[in-house]
């Protein structure tokens, strides 16, 4: 039985590998790849699928990879800078190969809307060898994560599964079918030296590897009469379009009052790349324009067998700047670029238009700018402002100054105006060891520049925290670590991790505490206090800061966009000096003040008490106590 | 057929929401439909937008400038930031109540009030009421995009009516929030017929008194 509904890509995506017999997944949190798991992990128990948020990346791979050896059929979630983390394993596992199989979905981020690169997982296949598949929609997402078991299984390698943002995050009429409880019968671990890696198997295994390439090449080729992922439609001019993953459906909308112009090779199996199609393709073609977001990937294979077969095709792209080499795809950027193709080569083809807005973008007055920052009564709020009295205290004490190093989370939003707290970061878990490098630095150890703090969230630490820490401990570096811990994965939509005492599934486990384990890292001082009392967070980070040798606070509180307000603050417009202190100092959005009058409270509030902490006239009282 | 929805609000106001409501209304009425949504960083008190494509054929969730036929804005400068995806004759539902950022990013004063004359200068089906006060009324301002899409159904400008809207509410709204989202509903589509046909209007405020 089939059924049509709308899921969102990451969703199909779950329905997709649960159709295609998934036994166990693993992965990490990460925009845009969260909800692949999320879902999966609320269906497991219906399906007898087991799901699991590891600490890491690297930890989810590794966890997949040893349920694969045991003939499960297993994903992998993460984000791509996710693939960072875990391509240590991901190299290795190339050569070694798999038995039942593993899908590793990552989920690249062009724009990015919420990521620290732009990089192209299709490259990271090109590097590992390892097949990639690169969806459109969701429907192709679902079809293709069906595709990536059936592939992993059949050549025994691991298969990427790569969307980007608007695939993952874009909802759609997906057509899926009934899902059968998995088998639970895997063969189970076979003792063999080719799980083992060793310099002699890798020499052995290194020609099987690049044979695959071949071979899946050539699968990938026939997959074009066999299915409507890859297609090649003819045109009436000897113009052709390549283009994958979502880019295709720019194109048909950039193109489509022209649609019997162009000859159009959709690809989805990008790696390794279907060569004797794109051959064939190639032979009524004279010039070439490649659209795809991100690296020139396919601009780039295409260009390497026109060279080696000597083909007489123009080839315009990223690389003769025609398309933009960064940023986020649309039908607009595909209408610029292609008509910057058509003026190049002097075709007799009218250029594509653009639709004409009410109003053009540059001619919208100045509006207000509403950069990111802390959700109103977020906690994080008072930890970077307890943190920037306690160093301005210290300033004024002994003269040293304070480097604030940040990480990825929510608390990235340090940086934010007017807290201003973020002066390094990097990736996960650098805030730490970056710290500790700031630590060893001739100038500090001088005695007379800076002291280090490092802020990590919860889900952090466990995720690259700790191995940061020992090395900071081991190595004597001066460093204060504050933990932000809100009691969940707030950033990625609130996803439990070991701290918190509950697994993804929703069952009760062991939870570790973040202070016992800086206290076994070797943290002499180690302190947890609420971050609710802002005079009291003040006094624990100047102490903390103090304190000679490595130092940690753990900053308890809660997520608000996981708890219910208790409250709402107003300000008393008899007692209001207009100072301007709530606005100026703490940048939260529930709090606005006009040119004249008493700064308001906005609807927002969620009653935490900071503006009322920090007013030196007792001017912002509590409201009402929400039911 | 193809009807382009662009929503535009501020983190938190329940864009992302309204997207899927217009999307699963979509669905049920028979047609395709793809959606683009800000989700992660970007939420947290950002500008936020989500384009909801709905028809025939199966192209990309990102609407091209121009293109949209109804902007849906939660927040009367979201809306305006995002005018240049309207089409000529396309339509505006647009929240008066303002939501003024922190003062700490250094911007010029903030005139709700001149933004929605630029909307409805450039836009002559703008539909402007304070649906934020009305879903207060109705029992929380949190209902205020549930409220806007009723006046968006109510006013005829999406391809269902607001009997097929209100059936994927009822699905979708957990069942304690559902009599409140029923109040805002039916004020909201009160609220458009009256600015449809002023003299129904007039005889509500008779009535008032």
């Amino acid at each position: 039985m089939t059924a049509k509904r709308i899921l969102m890509g990451n969703e199909a995506i779950a329905f997709g590998a649960m159709k295609a017999g998934l036994q166990v997944a693993s992965g990490y949190p990460g925009t845009p790849s969260t909800e692949v798991m999320e879902t999966i992990a609320s269906h497991a128990s219906k399906y007898g699928i087991y799901a699991e948020w590891a600490t890491n990346e690297k930890v989810a791979l590794e966890t997949a990879v040893g349920a694969a050896y045991s003939g499960a059929n297993t994903l992998v979630t993460m984000k791509q800078v996710g693939l960072n983390v875990a391509s240590d394993p991901l190299m290795s596992l190339s050569y070694i190969g798999v038995k039942g199989s593993l899908v590793i979905l990552v989920s690249d981020d062009p724009g990015p809307h919420s990521s620290q690169t732009e990089q192209d997982t299709r490259a990271f296949g090109h590097f590992s060898n390892i097949p990639v598949l690169d969806p459109s929609t969701p429907q192709e997402a679902y079809d293709m994560a069906k595709l990536a078991f059936k592939l992993s299984h059949e050549m025994e390698i691991p298969v990427i599964l790569r969307t980007t943002t608007r695939v993952s995050h874009g909802c759609a009429d997906v057509v899926t079918e009934d899902i059968e409880q998995a088998g639970r019968d895997i063969e189970g671990y076979v003792k063999e030296p080719r799980w083992t890696i060793f310099p002699k198997l890798t020499a052995q295994r290194h020609p099987w590897l690049e044979d695959l390439q071949i071979r899946i090449s050539d699968r990938f080729s026939d997959l074009f009469s066999e299915n409507t992922f890859n297609s090649i439609s003819k045109g009436n001019s000897k113009i052709g379009i390549a283009s994958s993953g979502v880019s295709s459906l720019y194109t048909n909308e950039a193109t489509n009052k022209q649609s019997g112009t162009f000859s159009h090779f959709k690809l989805a199996t990008v790696h390794p790349f279907p060569e004797k199609a794109a051959l064939e393709f190639l032979n009524d073609i004279t010039d070439l324009i490649v659209i795809e977001e991100l690296d020139p990937y396919l601009e780039e294979q295409f260009l390497q067998l026109i060279g080696r077969y000597h083909l007489d095709v123009n080839v315009y792209g990223k690389k003769n700047g025609h398309f933009p080499v960064s940023g986020e795809y649309d039908v607009d950027v595909v209408i610029e670029g292609v008509n910057s193709s058509l003026q190049a080569m002097n075709a007799e083809i009218p250029l594509l238009t653009h639709s004409t807005p009410v109003v053009a973008r540059e001619n919208i007055p100045a509006l207000p700018v509403r950069p990111p920052t802390f959700c109103a009564g977020c906690m994080h709020r008072t930890v970077f402002y307890a943190f920037k009295k306690a160093a301005a205290k210290l300033k004024k004490e002994n003269g040293k100054g304070t480097v604030f190093s940040g990480d990825i989370g929510c608390y990235t939003l340090g940086n934010a105006q007017p807290l201003n707290m973020v002066d390094t970061c990097l990736c996960m878990g650098a805030g730490i060891s970056m710290a500790a490098g700031l630590s060893h630095t001739q100038q500090y150890q001088d005695g007379n520049y800076a002291k280090q703090v490092a802020f990590i969230g919860d889900s952090t630490f466990f995720h690259s925290g700790i191995a940061a820490m020992i090395s900071a401990v081991y190595n004597n570096a001066d460093i204060t670590l504050a933990v932000l811990d809100n009691r969940t994965t707030a950033m990625t939509g609130h996803q439990p991790h070991p701290g918190i005492g509950l697994t993804a599934m929703g069952n009760p486990t062991k939870a570790i505490d973040i202070a016992e384990v800086l206290r076994s890292c070797g943290v002499d001082l180690v302190e947890t206090i609420e971050a609710d009392d802002l005079g009291e967070c003040i006094e624990t980070a100047k102490m903390a800061i103090e304190y000679e040798g490595p130092s940690a606070v753990v900053f308890k509180g809660k997520c608000v966009g996981i708890t219910k307000a208790t409250g709402q603050y107003v300000i008393d417009e008899e007692k209001c000096t207009g100072c301007n202190f709530c606005v100026s100092q703490l940048g939260c959005p529930a709090i606005f003040s006009m040119s004249s009058g008493v700064p308001q409270i906005q609807d927002n509030c969620t009653g935490c008490s900071l503006c009322a902490q920090v007013c030196p006239s007792d001017a912002i009282t509590l409201r009402e106590v929400l039911q | 057929m193809k009807f382009d929805i662009l929503i535009a609000g501020v983190g938190g106001q329940g864009v992302v929401l309204a997207s899927r409501l217009l999307a699963t209304a979509a669905i049920d009425a028979g047609y395709h439909v793809a959606t683009a949504e800000t989700i992660g960083m970007a939420q947290r008190e950002g500008s936020v937008t989500s384009h909801v494509r709905i028809g025939d054929e199966v192209c990309g969730s990102l609407i091209p400038a121009g293109n949209a036929d109804l902007i849906i804005g939660l927040e009367p400068a979201e809306a305006a930031r995002n005018i240049h995806f309207l089409k000529k004759d396309g339509s505006i539902v647009v929240n008066e109540h303002a939501v003024i950022p922190s003062a700490s990013a250094n911007n010029a004063e903030y005139i709700p009030e001149q933004v929605i004359e630029f909307l409805k200068k450039n836009c002559q089906e703008t539909i402007n009421v304070d649906f934020t006060q009305l879903a207060k009324e109705a029992g929380t301002y949190r209902a205020a995009n549930v409220a806007m899409l009723a006046a968006a159904a109510g006013a005829d400008l999406l391809p269902f009516n607001p009997d097929e809207l209100w059936s994927v509410l009822e699905k979708m709204v957990p069942e304690k929030y559902r009599e409140l989202n029923r109040k805002a509903f039916d004020m909201s589509l009160e609220k458009v017929a009256c600015i449809k046909d002023p003299e129904q209007q007039e005889q509500v405020q008779v009535m008032d008194i």
